[in-house]
């Protein structure tokens, strides 16, 4: 076969649209692949929305304030709690507290975030009353702590006081 | 001769030769032109398309996902963003006798047997009636609203006939509950009655309906409310009842009740009547609700500055008519006791001394002679006299008869008396804290905090007494007005009213509890008064709310009653 300049120029015009046409083909089945995945999203999206609008009435519907009335009248009977069931804050909260009796299990510890700056009274409390326990639990292990405990200890060693005085102490500092 | 002919015949055709080569060349030239053009057309295109699937494809996905997720109409919620009504696709039940095809009958099993069924699931459907409309073979719709799981149930019945569209219907996931101020929504898609119908353009508006329309009602408060007020109604055994929260410095509207309700999810079955707003739409004689209102015009306008001046407390004569208290009280009282034993005499002499011009100032700057100040469309105008006042007419409204207004009237004139002296409108959209509407100032500063005193000693000492929640320092006045009838009031119909307001040492709520014609019980002693029925349901109310409204209980604090404690006997002993 005689390959003319002309020619080979023709074939190689040929070979670049077929590439063009190739290129354009893959891409716009690549795009209408992406345009289809992005409409069946969509579908969910909307479905799923709908079955949260539809879950989210259905709970509203069934917690509303008529069905919750009904709920406590027949099965719990709560009541508005009274006056007396209120409390202003920690030092309220602290009248209320007893020394441990005689074979009492040891007292839950919480961890507890220390903050940066300015630590509330709660901190203060809490770290206070650890502090102490740590004391209790690493000097006699085994001993429950009674109120004649308490007092041997505060009497023995000045450094290490009663959680709840040292509150007091601490919030007169304030004062 | 023949050689030159041969010659010429031979040139001629050579040139022509050339001239048919040039031509073709010419025309290759050309086609090629055009392919190249093509090709350029075709690569110019391909870019062109690229540049627009990357610029401007997913802009309009995007607002075509927004579009449908959009409701069909926006969303009404309370102060804390729960729902209070809502677009919903729900299904309904719906009869189209040609999904088999035209010939023969649309029900593959006999209609009588697929009515029997479908009563099996719906048991409030007729069947004979259900029988008929199946064998006419008429579509229709067979019920408007079903749940998904009776849905569920029809499809099993196997019927191609029994379809269950899906449609855009409003519901309410609270029921009943504040229909009166949300109202409904028609079958033309129309809000009608309540706040559904005042947001109506931005519950429609593609622009806006995006957004829920924020109303000032607390769900746990309104609940609350029409709980109590319900169980007060059904212990008295009254006709109806009203109530309304209102925060004091905003003029928010945190609960309002109308009772006996409707149901806004099955308005076309509901009672048509219980429409009726009682709280902003009729208007009530509302009795000695009215008498701190004098007594706090009487302080303000300086009528009277020495509260333990004495005034008589015998009948009092004007022209034809006779003033006289419901029980004897004494000869003489002080101002402490006119409010806490509820002295229609002394009031009535209260009112004359002041005249009847400022008084009548007063009522109308607490907005007495127009309709109630609030968004909703149904709202009523008070009996209310123009013109120059009588003496007797000055006297009747200074203990509220002779003038009717509604109990939101009442609401907002007690908020402007304990708040400090600001009378500010009613609203049911949430209030930004920093938008407060300024209002304007009826009573002074002074002789509010003299009110906060006197509406306390009234709870803690006189017919109030059922509403002391204890700790929550609450203070308010009875009210039992006689309903007007045919000539004259009737002795026996009764409207009884207490106002009422929390914490008295700063005030933060109002709430109004009105039953109208409660029947004496025994719940309620035997009495028809607002001490027996309408203060217990204060009483209950605020224990309840306080705490979710944030006014914690307290018993160790009060208002300062020193100053009035030795104006009354029963305070001074203590």
């Amino acid at each position: 076969m005689n390959l003319t300049r002309d020619r080979v120029r023709s074939i190689g015009w040929v070979a670049v649209l077929t590439i063009c046409g190739a290129l354009t083909m893959g891409l716009t089945l690549r795009v209408n692949a992406v345009k289809s995945q992005v409409r069946l999203a969509e579908r969910q999206i909307v479905s799923l929305q709908r079955q949260k609008t539809m879950l989210e009435t259905e709970f509203e519907t069934r917690a509303n304030q008529q069905q919750l009335k009904v709920l406590n009248d027949v099965e719990f009977g709560y009541q508005a709690p009274t006056a007396a069931q209120y409390l202003e804050g920690e030092r309220q909260l602290a009248v209320f507290a007893k020394p441990r009796g005689p074979n009492a299990p040891a007292p839950i510890r919480v961890a507890s975030a220390v903050e940066a700056s300015p630590p509330p009274l709660s901190t203060l409390l809490s770290s206070v009353a650890a502090k102490a326990r740590e004391i209790q639990s690493s000097d006699e292990p085994h001993k429950p702590a009674t109120v004649a405990g308490v007092a041997e200890r505060e009497s023995t060693n000045d450094g290490d006081i009663d959680p709840l005085s040292k509150l007091e102490r601490l919030e007169d500092d304030r004062e | 001769m023949t050689s030159l002919t041969v010659s010429s015949v031979i040139t001629s055709g050579r040139v022509e030769l050339v001239n048919v080569r040039q031509r073709l060349l010419l025309i290759a030239k050309v086609r090629l032109l055009w392919v190249l053009c093509l090709f350029a057309l075709v690569a110019l295109t391909a870019v062109f398309r690229i540049a627009l699937l990357g610029l401007f494809e997913p802009s309009r996905a995007s607002r075509s996902l927004s579009d449908v997720l959009l409701p069909a109409r926006g969303e009404i919620v309370d102060r804390n963003g729960v729902p209070l009504a809502r677009a919903f696709p729900a299904y309904a039940l719906w009869y189209n006798p040609q999904a088999l095809g035209d010939s023969g009958s649309p029900l593959v099993k006999p209609p009588a047997e697929v009515a029997a069924a479908l009563v099996a699931i719906f048991p409030d459907m007729d069947e004979a009636e259900l029988t008929r409309q199946l064998a006419t073979g008429r579509r229709g719709y067979l019920r408007r609203r079903i749940l998904p799981e009776d849905a569920n149930k029809v499809h099993a019945l196997g019927e191609p006939a029994l379809e269950f569209p899906r449609e855009n219907e409003r519901y309410y996931p609270q029921g009943s509950m504040a229909a009166s101020v949300l109202g409904f929504v028609s079958a033309d898609g129309e809000g009608r009655v309540g706040m559904e119908q005042v947001f109506d353009e931005q519950l429609t508006d593609p622009a806006t309906k995006g957004a829920p329309a924020v109303l000032s009602i607390d769900t746990r408060v309104q609940g609350a409310l029409e709980d109590e007020l319900h169980e007060g109604m059904m212990l008295s055994n009254a006709k109806g009842a009203a109530g309304i929260v209102l925060d004091v410095d905003t003029g928010e509207v945190l609960a309002m009740a109308s009772l006996p309700s409707f149901n806004p999810n099955q308005i076309q079955r509901s009672d048509v009547p219980n429409i009726f707003n009682r709280v902003t739409n009729q208007v009530y004689e509302l009795g000695s609700t009215f008498k701190p209102l004098t007594v706090a015009a009487a302080i303000d306008a300086g009528s009277i500055t020495d509260l333990s001046r004495r005034f008589s407390g015998a009948p009092l004569r004007v022209g034809r008519f006779t003033i006289r208290d419901s029980h004897p009280i004494g000869d003489t009282i002080n101002v402490p006791e006119i409010l806490i034993h509820s002295s229609n005499v002394g009031t009535a002499l209260i009112a004359d001394e002041l005249g009847p011009e400022r008084l009548k100032a007063t009522m109308e700057r607490l907005g007495f002679n127009r309709r109630p100040e609030i968004e909703l469309p149904a709202r009523g105008f008070p009996l209310w006299q123009s013109g120059k006042w009588a003496r007797i007419t000055n006297m009747t409204v200074s203990y509220g008869h002779g003038i009717a207004v509604t109990p939101l009237h009442l609401a907002s004139a007690y908020a402007a008396m304990v708040n400090g002296g600001i009378w500010r409108p009613a609203t049911l959209k949430k209030v930004d804290p920093a938008h407060v509407p300024d209002g304007h100032r009826v009573f002074k500063a002074a002789t509010s905090a003299r009110m906060r005193q006197l509406l306390r000693m009234i709870v803690d000492l006189g017919t109030g007494k059922k509403a002391n929640a204890v700790g929550y320092r609450v203070g308010g006045k009875t009210g039992s007005a006689e309903k007007p009838g045919a000539g004259g009031y009737r002795r026996t119909s009764l409207v009884s009213t207490f106002a009422a307001a929390f914490p008295m040492d700063r005030p933060r709520f109002v709430i109004i509890a009105m039953l109208d014609e409660p029947q004496g019980t025994v719940a309620t002693s035997y009495q028809r008064t607002a001490a027996w029925n309408a203060a217990p349901v204060v009483g209950r109310l605020v224990p309840r709310i306080g705490p979710l409204l944030g006014v914690m209980p307290d018993a160790t604090r009060d208002v300062d009653l020193t100053d009035l404690a030795p104006l009354v006997p029963g305070k001074a002993e203590e």
